[in-house]
């Protein structure tokens, strides 16, 4: 609550503070800092502060000045009186008119605290309260952490190689990574686990990298690897397999919020039918390794980019598969630009906690409560965003004048037809309409049969082009599209588009440009901003990407807010080891490759999951990782795996979209269909991220209705009988299980095993006159084993 | 846990006429043994035991009050100023700004705004309720209204954690985690925490947060009444339910090998249980779920629109030992008039009020109103001053909700707030305040209701919370 804002806060108040006094008042300055401001700032300061509009009573507490002066009841504090002072009769709870804090009388000893702090004089060394230290003069408010304070944020802070520490368990460390993670384990006591034995590990790298098992043979091919090199060539082959870009793109595509419709589907805003196209370019570019930097920057800009092949106009699709609002054109000017300004605000949102962690559009309708950005830092951003427009453009080479009227023309009939429908109503209360309405009807033919005939390919893609809304006619809101023309945005007062201040140049943010931010010259400053992401903000876009690709790796994230780097997110737990890790991706091109490998040869990451109780009780949420984190295989790599041991898995690459969940559909799941609104039942099941904004992780949970699903679903009884036709001509009972084994678990089945699966088959044999082997490869393919990853 | 044995309603269950008459579970016991083999009486009991409950809950601290809640959760914020917190000085003031409204709440706001609707005082109690609730009205006598709830947060997101889970942050544990992990299920065919929601949209209220993941609500499509189309997979096309629990028993015995050699994990358990119970429900749900099975007299009486099946259905599953039920009206944020405040109103009250008094009704009538605790509201109220001229924005200072039955006096209207409606003065009620009362009906102290997480004790009021023991019988 309000108390937990204040308690962050303190921190940054401290050290000044203690800095100003002098030496003999130290010990009642100690007792004042421990026992004394952590109160105040806990309980009081919601009420009580500068920070408060109105704070009750007239009461502010949150400087020396202002508790002695008191509010409309008198004095707070009179120093060395604690019995005339009014603070602590509020805390006893004597005087029925006044008892504080409101929700619950504090503990004897807290009181006893006050008691004694005030007898002892009352010192405060707070001589300025911290909301007018940190807005200006010339603002109302001012963000909760000045700009200047912010630049010395650790999140943004250059990034540095850091040496390797010394390892206290040198046979232990693997990696340079090891050493940073040692370092946290000792000062925990803790210690790490033992290596995963190989057959473990190979799973787990297979499933990390590719997304899918491996095959039993190749399980014991590398348990009887002796050599050392081993693991690290296991690794180097699955970076090399087309499987991997399925798997880390599909990654990706949960940062970018990708999806092929829009949160409504209504006439303006149909759904997109090459939104796979963005997909295929996500999964090559993963596979080709294409630095992160460049990956960035071409999202916002491969057509501006040197070197643009014009199948890079898929990148485009990360904005251009963007969740859009429909814009029915019979409502008021301002309504429209109200969603507008919605789909703006989607992407800064998405942007800026996708790349950078930071919370921008928290800044929408005033200066960020917490973090140093400002309302000016947020429209600079939506400016960028209001000079792009979602169109569709061809993916071949075209002469430019013949390809600007291709997607013109796109542009128009699917604008065009989305309005239409919705002013045939009006049309016939507003007669003035009637013939523009039919002008436009007319035209949507002309455009839909002309088009009709082209088959260029096309992606959805973003061109620079101002957007207005245009209230001028009384009946109708038309949006004003100015190809080439980039529009700055006024500020929107508290949000409100029809209550609009200065206009500000677009622009990167304040805090994190080197210098004062230069106005973005070049179209709608999309290449300009890619660039200040991956330039001047580059130690906390690397940060922010590195740590991502740890959480995926580990199931847990270094800073366990991957999407808020600021002051309300959480702090790294290893930061040594974020920014050592950070620094070298950069160094090394940004290749997350060779990030990948780092991790993945790391002796952190070759650990075994097993809990062990001693630790678990010191450490439960594995911060520390003195194990690697065990969990349940997400819905892509379950769907997957259970494909592939089926037998049913269709590695075909690319393409539309289909049905997840028929029964025949067995291409890999990241391929299925996505929908902002209406997911597929299985993503609904198995936590797919909600794609209609950006979800910083994806949240795991174990429900009945997934149970339903194993238990009942025409699909997985379709996979049963798959795997079970597999073993069809095995002869033997107890060879078949052997062979099932083999496929489902990677492994032979123990005696036990083998004597379940005959009894349980006899059992059925009996009730049917034949063992129903379906039946019994639904149980293996639904063991906690096989959906478990350790 | 106590053992109390008028907890175990099994002998009322559609299950056991499904299945297992005497020989049939000497077989299971036989086959169960067969497939346990080596495991010898332990293993044994531990199959056969999965029927009763994996992790033993807590157990109420004291005798409870009440022993199923139901929320009925109005998203968005309804105004209390136009339902259950008359306020006259309004009409005197229309279009002012005095001081004492010039608050902070999340949007622009103008001057105050009179309330359209008319209210009267109704039954013995006298409590003063509006035109737009006349069910409700009807049973005043029920109702132990707070007009001084009052929340830390003007925004949705943050406060609707808040009234879920007590903080404002969307990861700690919700009330009815809290409550399952806390009693656990009384029914094993059902989840003991269900959420009734027409979209899977906030899916994160129903969260269990740092408690094991066996206590997540688990979340039903109320906007349908066919159980068919609100729980997907819910029937097999092939096997009966005595093939069926022959496969599960051998998954079972699969995954407790599994789990004794790879050591304590709250998922590898909580997915064996998820299992049990999804088996038991597709034959408890094609019953429960089923609304349309109730007799044409009782569906009249709540109503035919999603919120009535919801409230019905609310009944029907604490009729059958759901601990919590949370049923949100509606999808989005339905009770967030920000503007047209009186149209919005006059459309969306009566299917509520015909619901909720419907609920209260039906409780009575069959003997359940007393040992089930109803609270109403939302995750704040509504500004006296107008937004946008004829709406109200969000106000977090000052609201009402309601509670009935579960051993809370009816009858009573507790609290005030300031003349205008905006701010709680007397007798303040917060949110933890709400959680520690409600924890305290169904027997726990909430102070000692606590999970160690991370190294400290946690608990749904954190270090907050006041019983409200005057408002109790």
């Amino acid at each position: 609550m309000i108390s937990t804002v204040g308690v962050r806060r303190a921190p940054l108040l401290l050290l000044p503070a203690l800095l100003a006094v002098s030496s003999a008042q130290t010990p009642r300055l100690d007792h004042f800092e421990r026992k004394i401001r952590p109160v105040i700032v806990e309980q009081c300061e919601a009420c009580h502060s500068s920070a408060v509009d109105e704070p009750m009573g007239g009461l502010r507490l949150d400087s020396r000045d202002a508790l002695r002066q008191g509010g409309q009841s008198g004095p707070a504090v009179v120093p060395g009186q604690p019995e005339h002072s009014l603070l602590l009769k509020a805390l006893t709870y004597k005087d029925a008119n006044l008892k504080m804090p409101p929700a619950g009388k504090l503990p004897e000893k807290v009181i006893a605290d006050f008691r004694q702090w005030i007898a002892d004089g009352a010192v405060d060394p707070r001589t300025t309260p911290p909301a007018e230290a940190a807005s200006s003069e010339t603002k109302e408010d001012g963000p909760g952490t000045p700009i200047e304070e912010g630049r010395k944020w650790w999140a943004f802070q250059p990034l540095r190689r850091r040496p390797a520490l010394p390892a206290s368990n040198p046979d232990w460390t693997e990696r340079k990574i090891d050493g940073f993670i040692l370092a946290k384990l000792d000062e925990n006591n803790l210690q790490p686990s033992p290596p995963a034995d190989p057959r473990t590990l190979i799973r787990r790298a297979f499933f990390d990298l590719t997304g899918l098992p491996p095959t039993c043979a190749q399980v014991e091919a590398f348990a009887a690897d002796p050599s050392p090199d081993a693991y690290a060539g296991l690794i180097d082959a699955l970076l090399d397999s087309p499987r991997y870009g399925e798997r880390w793109g599909r990654h990706w595509l949960d940062v970018a919020r990708w999806a092929e419709d829009h949160p409504t589907s209504e006439s303006t805003n149909r759904p997109h039918p090459y939104a796979w196209r963005y997909r295929d370019w996500v999964i090559e570019a993963f596979n080709r390794d294409i630095p992160y930097d460049r990956f960035i920057r071409m999202q916002f800009a491969a057509d501006l980019l040197p070197g643009f092949e014009p199948a890079d106009m898929r990148a485009l699709g990360y904005i251009g598969n963007s969740p859009m609002y429909h814009k029915d054109p019979r409502l008021s000017r301002d309504v429209i630009e109200t969603l507008a300004s919605d789909d703006w605000d989607e992407r800064v949102d998405a942007v800026s906690r996708g790349l950078m962690g930071l919370t921008v559009a928290c800044a929408r309708c005033h200066d960020h409560k917490f973090d140093p950005i400002t309302n000016n830092d947020y429209y600079a951003l939506a400016g960028v965003f209001a000079s792009t427009w979602l169109v569709k453009r061809p993916i071949v080479a075209m002469d430019p004048a013949e390809a600007d009227k291709l997607v013109w023309d796109h542009e128009r009939l699917y604008r065009i037809k989305g309005m239409v429908g919705n002013l045939k109503e009006l049309d016939t209360i507003a007669p003035e309409l009637h013939p523009r309405v039919g002008a436009m009807t007319e035209e949507v033919e002309k455009l839909e049969t002309e088009l009709a005939k082209d088959a260029t390919p096309l992606t959805h893609a973003v061109v620079d082009c101002g957007v207005w809304i245009d209230g001028s006619t009384p009946t109708v809101t038309w949006i004003d599209l100015r190809p080439g023309q980039p529009r700055d945005l006024p500020i929107f007062i508290r949000g409100n588009v029809a209550n609009t201040g200065d206009i500000v140049p677009r622009r990167f943010l304040t805090v994190l440009s080197k210098g004062a931010p230069e106005p973005f010259r070049q179209g709608s400053g999309r290449l300009e901003l890619a660039d200040k992401i991956v330039n001047d903000a580059a130690p906390l876009t690397a940060r922010v990407w590195v740590n991502r690709v740890w959480g995926w790796h580990f199931g847990q994230h270094l800073v366990r807010t991957p999407s808020d780097f600021g002051t309300q997110g959480q702090r790294p737990t290893h930061p040594v080891l974020l920014d050592d890790l950070a620094a070298r991706f950069v160094q090394n091109g940004w290749s997350l490759k060779w990030l990948h490998r780092e991790i993945m040869l790391s002796a952190a990451y070759r650990q075994a999951s097993r809990q062990i109780e001693t630790a678990a009780k010191a450490d439960p949420d594995n911060r520390w990782l003195w194990r690697y984190a065990p969990r349940r295989l997400d819905i892509e790599s379950w769907r997957d795996a259970v494909l592939q041991v089926s037998g049913e898995l269709n590695l075909d690459m690319g393409g539309p979209s289909e049905p997840v969940d028929t029964e025949c559909e067995a291409r890999r799941t990241v391929y299925s269909e996505i929908s902002r609104g209406r997911p597929h039942a299985i993503f609904q099941l198995y936590d797919y991220p909600d794609a209609t904004q950006h979800t910083p992780q994806r949240q795991i949970t174990t429900t009945p209705l997934q149970q339903l699903f194993v238990l009942n679903s025409a699909w997985f009884n379709y996979q049963s009988n798959s795997l079970a036709q597999r073993v069809r001509h095995i002869k033997s009972a107890r060879e078949k299980v052997r062979a099932l084994y083999q496929y489902t678990l990677l492994r032979n089945p123990t005696t036990r095993e083998l004597g379940q699966a005959i009894t349980f088959l006899q059992s059925r044999e009996a009730d049917l006159g034949y063992p129903p082997w379906p039946e019994y490869t639904q149980a293996l393919l639904s063991t906690n084993e096989f959906i478990y990853l350790r | 846990m106590q053992a109390n044995p008028s907890y175990n309603r099994e002998s009322r269950l559609s299950m056991n006429k499904l299945r297992e008459n005497g020989n049939a579970l000497i077989t299971r016991r036989a086959f169960v043994e067969s497939l346990c083999g080596g495991f010898g009486a332990i293993g044994l009991a531990g199959m056969l035991g999965a029927d009763t409950a994996a992790a033993a809950p807590i157990g109420p601290h004291f005798a409870p009050k009440a022993r199923h809640v139901i929320f009925l959760f109005l998203t968005g914020g309804p105004s209390h100023i136009d339902m259950f917190d008359p306020k006259p000085a309004l009409h005197q003031y229309a279009g002012q700004r005095p001081d004492s409204v010039d608050l902070r709440t999340e949007r622009m706001t103008g001057g105050l705004l009179p309330s359209p609707f008319a209210f009267h005082r109704h039954g013995q109690s006298g409590a003063e309720i509006s035109e737009l609730l006349p069910k409700l009205a009807a049973v005043a006598d029920d109702l132990c209204i707070i007009r001084s709830m009052y929340t830390f947060n003007p925004t949705h997101t943050p406060a609707r954690n808040l009234i879920h889970s007590g903080n404002i942050a969307s990861t700690h544990p919700t009330l009815g985690a809290w409550i399952s992990y806390g009693l656990g299920t009384e029914n094993r065919n059902l989840p003991g925490f269900v959420a009734l929601s027409p979209s899977p949209r906030y899916s994160k209220l129903w969260r269990s947060g740092f408690l094991p993941s066996e206590h997540q609500g688990t979340h039903f499509n109320h906007s349908q009444t066919d159980p068919e189309k609100m729980i997907r997979y819910l029937r097999n096309a092939k096997l009966g339910p005595d093939a069926q629990r022959r496969q599960l028993d051998l998954l079972t015995a699969l995954n407790r090998r599994h789990r004794e050699a790879a050591g304590p994990d709250a998922f590898l358990d909580a997915r064996i249980q998820a299992m049990e119970t999804a088996y038991r429900m597709q034959f408890e749900a094609l019953d429960v779920f089923d609304v349309r099975k109730e007799p044409a007299a009782v569906r009249q009486e709540y109503g035919s629109t999603p919120f009535a099946n919801g409230c019905l259905l609310a009944r029907r599953l604490v009729e059958r030992g759901v601990r919590y039920v949370h049923l949100y009206y509606g999808p989005g944020q339905p009770w967030d008039d920000h503007k047209e405040i009186n149209e919005n109103l006059r459309k969306r009250c009566p299917d509520m009020d015909q619901g909720a008094a419907a609920l209260i009704t039906d409780l009575k009538r069959r003997g359940l109103f007393d040992e089930t605790l109803i609270i109403w509201g939302g995750e704040f109220g509504r500004t006296p001053v107008s937004e946008a001229g004829d709406g109200r924005d969000h106000n977090p200072y000052g609201f009402t909700m309601w509670m009935a039955g579960g051993g809370v006096r009816g009858g009573v209207t507790h609290g005030a707030t300031d003349e205008f409606g905006f701010q709680a003065v007397e007798d303040r009620v917060s949110i933890h305040d709400l959680h520690a009362t409600i924890l305290n009906q169904l027997g726990f102290d909430h102070e000692r209701l606590t999970y160690r997480y991370s190294g400290r004790d946690f608990r749904l009021t954190d270090v907050h919370g006041r019983v409200l023991k005057e408002l109790l019988s």
